[in-house]
C-alpha cells in the first residue's frame, strides 16, 4: 500500500535561493520569518475556525432540509469557495504597493556565499586531485572557476560539471579516495542548477525585444480574410510557427521570414485577390433541384408496390430506415438517393412550397446525391436544405453535415466532410426552415477525372447530407424531414459580388489612370493600416502603368500589383515607428500602430474602418473613447480568436493534437473546445480569473458531459452548465484537455502534468532535465512491482534528480486521481488511488482538492501574476523582460484590486503604458 | 535487344556533351562549390502497378515464374522472370522485405500513391499524401538543371486518390501532374520558347526591385534593432531575386540540342515497345542534356482498364491487370511472369544505355552516377508487401550492386502471402516481418548529398545497401 512520499527538503532551511523573478512572490510566503507572513498565519488561522463555523451552519441546514448530498463532498466545495476568500484578504497587491515593486524588481543575484562554505570544501575534497594544480584532466582545474555564474565567463564549464554530477559520471568509481557523498553531490547539483538557471534566466531578461514582428500564419489567414471579405482559410501552405519559451506563437524573435516564406505570401496574395474578385459576365450557375415529392412520384412510378404505409404493423421498422414518406397520406418508401442533373431552365426556378412528402432522415443516416460532373471548378457551391425536425423534444437535437466524395475506381475513392461546421436542424415539421451551406469548390478535393471524354475512371460526384444527431430509441424517433433541395453553383449573393466591389470600387471608370490611383490609394490604405500619400501611391503606379500592357484587362493588370502591395512589409509587420514627434519621444507609438496592436490582440487581425479612423482623427487615446472600442471590439465575433490562440497557447493546447489515444473523434474535438469555451465564459460575464483554479460550474456539450457524467446535457453546442462536487470538475486543472495531453497515451503522466502546472499556471518553468538522464527500468522486477507513484518517488530520490523532481513531482500527483482520458477515478489496478502530495515548502496536497485549496489559499498571487505576465506577453508579441517586471507588477495590483475580472484585465492591458509603448 | 534502338553514336555523345557544357549550372556550382567535381548525381524511378507473380513452393510454375530470386545475397539465381537481366547482374540489386508500414493493411490497388511517400494514405476516407523521394531530391539539386524535376506516366495526370496516374507529390502532399505524350515531353525539355517565362520573370522582378525600395524606406523609420529585423524580410526579398535571376539564365541559355533518332513521339502505349523506348529515351536525352536529375515514370495504373493497360500488349497478352487475377488459370503464372519479364528487359535496355553512354564530366558511365529503381507497392495479389524492387547503378553515389538482399525476418523464401487467389487475400494476416522502405529512401537521399536522417516519420538507413 502506498502511503504519502516524504521529500527530503533539499538544503532550502538552510539559506533559500528565490528561483528568480516569478518565484520571489513565493518566497515571501515561504519563508516564514516576516512579521508579515505571521500576520497571514494568524488570518488563515482564523478564517479556518470561521470556515468551520460555516460550514456546520451550512451543513445542518442542509441536513434539516433532508439533503442526502454527500457530506464531504459538499464540504469540499464549501471550503473552495471559502478558500478564495481567504486566499485573496492574503494579496500583497491589495496592499501597499511599494512593497510590492520592491519584492520583484530583485533581479536574480548569484550566490557566491554558498559556494565558498559548503561547495568548495566538497570540490577540494573529491575533485581538486585530477582537476587541480597538482593534475588538471581534461584541462579542467575546479580551483580557477569563477564561482559566479551570473556575471562570470565559467558558466559552460559549469554546465558541464552539472551534467556529469547529475549523471554521477564523476567522481570515476574507480576512484574511492575522491568518492562523493549522496548528501554532497544532491548539494552542489542544486545549487548548480539554481545558479544555471539564473543565468540563463538574467540572459534571456537582459536581452531587448521589440514587438515589431511578422504577422503569424494565423494572423496572416484573418488578415487577408478581413481585409478581401473571404472567409475561407487561406494561408494554408505556409509553414507552421514555432512556439517561444513562453509558448506564444506570436513572440517576435521566433518570428522568420525565408525566401520560400516570402514567395508563399507572393502566391497566396494573387490567389486570394483572384478569388475575391471577378471578369467578365456573370457565369450562369448550374444548378441541381431535388424534390421530395418528384422523388416520390418517380419512385412509386414502378409496377411493383414497395410502399409502405404508417398504420403497417411493420412501419416502426421501416421508418427506422430512411425513406420518403407523406405526411399527408401515410405513404411511404425506402429511398437512399439517387442521381441528379442539373435544370435546364434555372433561372425559372420558384422556390416551391412546402410540400408533404418529405425525404425522413433517421440519425446517422445520409442522403446521397450523385451530382455527375457538372459542378464548376471553381466558386461557392450554396446547398439549401429546407427542413424539419419530426419531434419537438427537447432533449434531442439534429443537425445536418455535408460530405463530398467519388469512387473511381476499384479502391480507388474518397470522401471528406466539407461542411465547417454541422448546422442545427430546430424547425417543426410543420413549418420547416431552410439552412445553407456555402462551399468552396475550388478548396475541396474533387474528381480528377471529372473532365474525361471517356467514361472510366468514373467522373461522377457525389454529395452526401448526414443526420448529427443524437436522437434516442424512443418510439417515436427524431428523424429530419427534408422536402426540398437546391444546389446552386457558382452562387453569387449579388453580381459584382461585395468582395470585388471592395476592391475595384464602383467610380468614374473612364480613365484608367486616376482610376487605377483611386482603386490603389484605397486599398493600400487598409493594407498598411495608416493613410497613404500620393508619392507612397506612386510607385504601384509605376508598376501598374508597366505592367498594363502585358494584360488584356485592367483589372488582371492592378491585380498583380495589388499582390504587390500584399507582399510589402508594412502588411506582414507589426509596425513601429521611431519618427520624431510628441509621442514618439514620450517612447510611445502612434495611434494608428495602437489601433493595429489592439486589433491584433483581440481579432488577431488588421484594425476596421472604425478603429482605424478613430485613431487616424487622434481620438483612440481617449480613455472613454479607448475602452468603448475594446468593448465594441470583445463584443464583435471576431474576439471568438482571442479567445481560442491565447488559450491554445497560454495552455500549450498544441500538445491535445498529437495525443493519439483519444480515438473518438468527437470527443476530442469537445476536449479541445472545452478550454476556450470556458475561457469564453469566464471573459463575457467578466468573471474572477480564480474561476480558472475552481469553478461550480462546467462548459461542456453533450459529449463532454457524458464524459464527465454529468447528466442532462444535450446536443453539440457548450453551455454552462452548474455542477455537483462529486463530478470532480470545476475550472481549467480539471478539463479533459489538459489531463489528456499530459498523460503518456495509456495512463497518467505526474511529471508531465507537473511541469505543465508550473509552466502555464505559476508561470515558474522548471530548469530543462540534465542530459542522459537515466530512463526507469522496467525490466528490474523490483521496479514493477512499484505503483507509478512509487516509482516515481523511486527515480526522484536518486541524488541526482531529487532537486528538480522535488518541485515537479508534488503537483502532478495531485492530479493522479484523473487518467489518461481525464476520467475520475478512485482505484488504480483494484488499489485506491494516493494523491497526496507534499511540495518542497512541506506544504501537504491531498488531491486535486487540496491541490486547488492551496492555490486558492496561498498562491492567488502567483497565479494572478502569471496570467498578468502570460496575456501581457501575448498582447504585445515579445517575451517580457526584467525591465518590464515593474510594469506587470503595477498591472497585477491594478487587477487584483479591481477584483481579478477577466474582462477587466483586457481593458488593464490595453489602457497600460506598457502596450502603448515602443 | 532490338536493333532498331542504336545507341548514340560518339558524335552525338560529343554534341550532348558540348551542349551541356555551355550550360549555366557550371558557373552555379564554381560560384558555391556544392559540388566541385560537377557531375551530376542523378535518380530516377520507374513503377509498376498490379506487383508481380508470387506463386506457392507447391505450385509447379514456382521454379520458372516466381519473381523473387532463389539464393544468397552474391550468387542468387534469377527465376525466368528476371533472366533477362542477367547481362546486367552485376549493376543491379534486388531487395526483398521491404514495404511502407502504415498502408500493409490496405488494398493494393489503392498503394500506387504511397509507394515514393510512404504517407498513411488509408484506404477510404479523407485523403492526405506527403512529399515523394524524388521531389525531395529535386528541392535540393532543382536549382542546377532547367527542370527541377520529370514527371512522367503512361495516363498522364494527376489521376483520382488512391488512383494515382503519378508517382511525384510536392512538398504539400499534392500529386504533381505526370506528362503522358511523347511529343508534349520533348517540346518541353528541348522545344519550348519560355516567352510567357519571360513575360513573367521581368513582372516579377519589377514587383521585387518596389519591394526593395519600399522595405528600405519603412526601415529608415525604424530604431535600428527593429531595422536589423527588417533585413531578415529584405534578404528573404533578395533571395528571390536570386532565384530569378537563375531562372532567367535558364530562359537566355539555348535549349540543348539532341538526337531524336530513336524518338517516337506520337508513340501510343497499345504500341507499348516504341512508347516504352521512347519515354525511357526521353528519361536518358533529359540526363544527358542536364535538364533534370531526377525523374519518374508511372507505367499504367493500379486496376488498369482502358487503353493504358495494354503495355502487355507487347508481348501479346490481354490487359496487363487481368493477368493478376488469371493467375491460375492455364499458363496463369506464365503469362504475368512473361509481362513482368517484359517490364525488366525495357528496364535492362534504359540501364544498358546509360552503362554504354560514358558520363559528359569524363567520370565514369552515366550510371554509375545514376541510381536507378523499378518497383511495385504489391507483391502478391493485391498485398500491400514485400515490395518487388530492382534498382541499378550508383556506384560513385556508393552503392555495390551484384546483390540479393534480403530483409526482415520470417520470410526468406518470399512465401507469406504468396499464391494469394481470392480478391480478399490481402487482409489476410502476414507474420512475416518486414523492414520501412524508408530507409532505404534515407539512404539513396544521404547518397545523393541530401542531409537528411529520416524520411515520412521513419528514421535511420538501411544496413548493408
Amino acid at each position: 500500500m502506498a502511503t504519502t512520499v516524504e521529500i527530503a527538503t533539499p538544503r532550502r532551511s538552510a539559506v533559500f535561493h528565490p528561483r528568480p523573478i516569478e518565484l520571489a512572490i513565493v518566497s515571501l510566503s515561504i519563508e516564514g520569518t516576516s512579521a508579515h507572513t505571521n500576520r497571514t498565519r494568524k488570518l488563515a488561522k482564523d478564517l479556518k475556525s470561521l470556515m468551520k463555523f460555516l460550514m456546520i451552519t451550512f451543513l445542518l441546514v442542509l441536513g434539516s432540509a433532508g439533503t442526502t448530498l454527500a457530506g464531504d463532498a459538499q464540504e469540499k466545495s464549501v471550503a473552495l469557495g471559502l478558500a478564495k476568500e481567504s486566499g485573496r484578504l492574503k494579496s500583497r497587491f491589495l496592499k501597499a504597493t511599494q512593497a510590492v515593486t520592491t519584492a520583484t524588481r530583485a533581479i536574480p543575484k548569484a550566490n557566491v556565499a554558498y559556494f565558498h562554505q559548503s561547495v568548495v570544501p566538497v570540490l577540494n575534497r573529491s575533485c581538486l586531485g585530477c582537476h587541480g594544480p597538482e593534475m588538471s584532466e581534461g584541462r579542467l582545474r575546479v580551483d580557477k572557476l569563477d564561482a559566479d555564474l551570473l556575471t562570470g565567463s565559467d558558466v559552460e564549464r559549469w554546465r558541464e560539471i552539472y551534467n556529469v554530477l547529475s549523471n554521477s559520471e564523476m567522481p570515476p568509481e574507480d576512484e574511492p579516495d575522491y568518492a562523493l557523498a549522496d548528501a554532497d553531490r544532491g548539494n552542489i547539483v542544486d545549487w548548480l542548477g539554481d545558479e544555471l538557471n539564473k543565468a540563463s534566466l538574467i540572459r534571456r531578461g537582459k536581452q531587448e525585444h521589440s514587438s515589431f514582428r511578422r504577422l503569424t500564419k494565423y494572423e496572416y489567414n484573418y488578415a487577408l480574410q478581413d481585409l478581401l471579405g473571404l472567409p475561407y482559410a487561406l494561408a494554408d501552405n505556409l509553414p507552421p510557427e514555432t512556439a517561444s519559451g513562453d509558448g506564444f506563437k506570436n513572440s517576435s524573435e521566433l518570428l522568420q521570414m525565408s525566401a520560400m516564406q516570402f514567395e508563399t505570401y507572393r502566391e497566396i496574395g494573387l490567389k486570394a485577390l483572384k478569388r475575391a474578385t471577378v471578369s467578365g459576365n456573370r457565369p450562369e450557375p448550374v444548378t441541381y433541384i431535388v424534390s421530395m415529392q418528384e422523388e416520390m412520384d418517380t419512385a412509386t412510378s414502378g409496377k411493383e408496390d414497395k410502399t409502405f404505409d404508417q398504420s403497417d404493423e411493420s412501419y416502426g421498422r421501416n421508418r427506422k430506415r430512411q425513406h420518403l414518406f407523406n405526411r399527408e397520406t401515410g405513404k411511404g418508401i425506402h429511398f437512399s438517393g439517387g442521381k441528379s442533373m442539373p435544370q435546364t431552365d434555372a433561372a425559372t426556378v420558384q422556390t416551391p412550397p412546402v410540400s408533404s412528402v418529405v425525404l425522413a432522415l433517421p440519425r446517422s443516416d445520409e442522403l446521397k446525391l450523385n451530382l455527375d460532373r457538372f459542378l464548376p471548378d471553381e466558386g461557392i457551391m450554396r446547398v439549401r436544405i429546407r427542413a424539419g425536425r419530426s419531434t419537438m423534444n427537447a432533449d434531442e437535437y439534429a443537425s445536418l453535415r455535408l460530405v463530398f466524395s467519388a469512387h473511381t475506381s476499384n479502391n480507388a475513392n474518397f470522401s471528406q466532410v466539407i461542411s465547417e461546421r454541422d448546422i442545427p436542424v430546430t424547425a417543426s415539421a410543420d413549418n420547416p426552415q431552410f439552412l445553407h451551406f456555402d462551399i468552396p469548390l475550388g478548396d475541396i478535393q474533387r474528381n480528377p477525372f471529372r473532365k474525361l471524354t471517356t467514361t472510366f475512371p468514373r467522373r461522377d460526384e457525389f454529395l452526401h447530407i448526414r443526420n448529427v444527431s443524437n436522437a434516442g430509441k424512443a418510439e417515436e424517433p427524431l428523424n429530419v424531414l427534408i422536402d426540398y433541395i437546391e444546389i446552386i453553383a457558382p452562387f453569387y449573393q449579388q453580381w459584382p459580388p461585395q468582395t470585388h466591389t471592395d476592391i475595384f470600387v464602383e467610380s468614374d471608370k473612364s480613365d484608367e489612370e486616376a482610376y487605377g490611383r483611386e482603386v490603389l490609394t484605397r486599398f493600400l490604405r487598409r493594407v498598411w493600416r495608416r493613410p497613404v500619400t500620393s508619392s507612397e501611391v506612386d510607385p504601384f503606379m509605376d508598376l501598374y502603368t508597366e505592367y498594363r500592357p502585358g494584360f488584356s484587362s485592367f483589372e488582371d493588370a492592378m491585380l498583380e500589383v495589388l499582390a504587390t502591395a500584399l507582399a510589402t512589409p508594412e502588411f506582414l509587420y507589426l509596425t513601429q515607428r521611431a519618427v520624431t514627434n510628441a509621442r514618439n519621444s514620450a517612447g510611445l507609438i502612434s495611434e494608428l500602430e495602437l489601433a493595429s496592436r489592439i486589433a491584433i490582440f483581440l481579432w488577431s487581425s488588421i484594425p476596421d474602418a472604425e478603429l482605424l479612423k478613430l485613431a487616424e482623427q487622434g481620438r483612440l487615446t481617449e480613455a472613454d473613447v479607448l475602452s468603448a472600442q475594446v468593448r465594441r471590439m470583445l463584443a464583435d465575433r471576431r474576439s471568438e480568436r482571442f479567445s481560442q490562440n491565447f488559450v491554445r497557447q497560454w495552455l500549450g493546447m498544441d500538445g491535445l493534437d498529437s495525443v493519439i489515444h483519444v480515438t473518438d473523434s468527437s470527443l476530442k474535438e469537445a476536449m479541445h473546445e472545452e478550454p476556450i469555451a470556458f475561457f469564453d465564459e469566464v471573459l463575457r460575464s467578466n468573471r474572477s480569473v480564480m474561476e480558472f483554479i475552481h469553478s461550480d460550474f462546467a462548459m461542456v456539450n453533450e459529449r463532454l458531459a457524458a464524459h464527465y457524467r454529468i447528466p442532462g446535457v444535450h446536443g453539440p453546442h457548450f453551455r454552462k452548465v452548474p455542477i455537483e462536487p462529486q463530478t470532480q470538475r470545476g475550472g481549467l486543472l480539471t478539463c479533459a484537455a489538459i489531463l489528456t495531453m499530459n498523460s503518456d497515451g495509456k495512463d497518467s503522466h505526474p511529471l508531465k502534468r507537473g511541469v505543465w502546472m508550473l509552466e502555464r499556471v505559476l508561470h515558474d518553468p522548471p530548469p530543462p532535465p540534465p542530459p542522459n538522464v537515466p530512463e526507469v527500468d522496467l525490466t528490474d522486477p523490483e521496479i514493477l512491482k512499484m505503483t507509478l507513484k512509487e516509482r516515481i518517488a523511486d527515480h526522484r530520490n536518486k541524488p541526482a534528480c531529487i532537486s528538480c523532481h522535488s518541485r515537479i513531482d508534488p503537483w502532478g500527483i495531485a492530479f493522479e486521481n484523473y487518467d489518461a482520458m481525464g476520467t475520475y477515478r478512485t482505484q488504480i489496478k483494484d488499489q485506491p488511488v494516493d494523491a497526496t502530495s507534499q511540495l518542497f515548502n512541506s506544504q501537504a496536497l491531498a488531491g486535486m482538492d487540496g491541490l486547488k485549496r492551496y492555490l486558492l489559499t496561498d498562491r492567488q498571487d502567483q497565479f494572478t501574476r502569471a496570467l498578468v505576465h502570460k496575456m501581457t506577453a501575448y498582447a504585445l508579441g515579445r517575451p517580457l523582460s526584467f525591465g518590464d517586471h515593474a510594469d506587470i507588477d503595477t498591472l497585477t495590483a491594478q487587477f487584483r484590486t479591481q477584483g481579478d475580472h477577466l474582462g477587466d484585465l483586457v481593458h488593464l492591458i490595453i489602457s497600460s503604458k506598457i502596450f502603448s509603448s515602443r | 535487344m532490338n536493333n532498331k534502338s542504336v545507341w548514340l553514336s560518339r558524335k552525338t555523345f560529343l554534341r550532348g556533351a558540348g551542349v551541356a557544357l555551355a550550360l549555366p549550372w557550371l558557373e552555379t556550382f564554381s560560384a558555391d562549390g556544392r559540388d566541385a567535381d560537377r557531375t551530376p548525381k542523378r535518380f530516377v524511378s520507374i513503377y509498376h502497378p498490379d506487383g508481380v507473380g508470387l506463386p506457392l513452393k507447391s505450385d509447379p510454375a514456382w521454379k520458372d515464374w516466381s519473381w523473387f530470386p532463389r539464393g544468397g545475397e552474391k550468387n542468387f539465381e534469377l527465376s525466368k522472370v528476371l533472366d533477362v537481366l542477367e547481362p546486367l547482374r552485376n549493376d543491379i540489386t534486388i531487395y526483398s522485405g521491404l514495404s511502407h508500414p502504415a498502408v500493409r493493411k490496405v488494398h493494393g490497388h489503392s498503394n500506387a500513391d504511397q509507394y515514393l511517400t510512404g504517407a498513411d494514405t488509408r484506404g477510404h476516407g479523407r485523403y492526405q499524401n506527403s512529399i515523394s523521394i524524388d521531389q525531395v531530391y529535386a528541392e535540393h539539386a532543382g536549382e542546377f538543371t532547367r527542370h527541377s524535376s520529370l514527371v512522367m506516366s503512361t495516363n498522364g495526370g494527376i489521376g483520382g486518390p488512391r488512383g494515382a496516374q503519378t508517382q511525384s507529390f510536392n512538398r504539400e502532399g499534392r500529386p504533381i501532374p505526370a506528362m503522358n505524350k511523347p511529343r508534349q515531353i520533348f517540346d518541353m525539355l528541348f522545344l519550348k520558347s519560355g516567352k510567357d517565362a519571360a513575360a513573367r520573370l521581368a513582372r516579377s522582378k519589377s514587383a521585387l526591385d518596389l519591394l526593395i525600395n519600399n522595405t528600405r524606406s519603412l526601415g529608415r523609420q525604424l530604431s535600428s534593432h527593429d531595422q536589423e529585423t527588417l533585413t531578415q524580410y529584405l534578404d528573404a526579398v533578395r533571395d528571390t531575386e536570386v532565384k530569378l535571376a537563375k531562372a532567367q539564365k535558364w530562359i537566355d541559355t539555348p535549349i540543348p540540342r539532341v538526337d531524336t533518332g530513336n524518338l517516337h513521339m506520337d508513340a501510343e502505349p497499345r504500341e507499348a515497345r516504341l512508347y516504352f523506348q521512347t519515354m525511357y529515351e526521353l528519361i536518358y536525352l533529359a540526363f544527358l542534356s542536364d535538364s533534370t536529375r531526377a525523374a519518374t515514370f508511372q507505367l499504367g495504373r493500379e486496376n488498369g482498364e482502358g487503353p493504358h493497360d495494354l503495355l502487355s500488349m507487347a508481348v501479346g497478352l490481354g490487359g496487363a491487370h487481368g493477368l493478376t487475377h488469371e493467375v491460375k488459370k492455364p499458363d496463369g503464372w506464365k503469362n504475368l511472369g512473361t509481362y513482368n519479364r517484359y517490364q525488366a528487359e525495357e528496364f535492362g535496355r534504359f540501364v544498358q544505355r546509360l552503362k554504354d553512354t560514358p558520363e559528359p564530366t569524363g567520370k565514369g558511365n552515366m550510371l554509375d552516377n545514376t541510381f536507378a529503381m523499378h518497383g511495385s507497392a504489391s507483391s502478391s495479389f493485391h498485398l500491400s508487401r514485400n515490395y518487388p524492387i530492382i534498382s541499378a547503378g550508383g556506384k560513385n553515389l556508393g552503392f555495390t550492386n551484384g546483390r540479393y538482399l534480403k530483409f526482415g525476418q520470417g520470410n526468406e523464401d518470399n512465401q507469406a502471402g504468396a499464391g494469394i487467389l481470392s480478391d480478399a487475400g490481402w487482409r489476410g494476416d502476414i507474420e512475416a516481418d518486414e523492414l520501412p522502405l524508408a530507409q532505404l529512401f534515407v539512404t539513396i537521399l544521404q547518397r545523393l548529398g541530401v542531409e537528411t536522417d529520416s524520411f515520412a516519420g521513419s528514421s535511420g538507413t538501411l544496413n548493408r545497401v
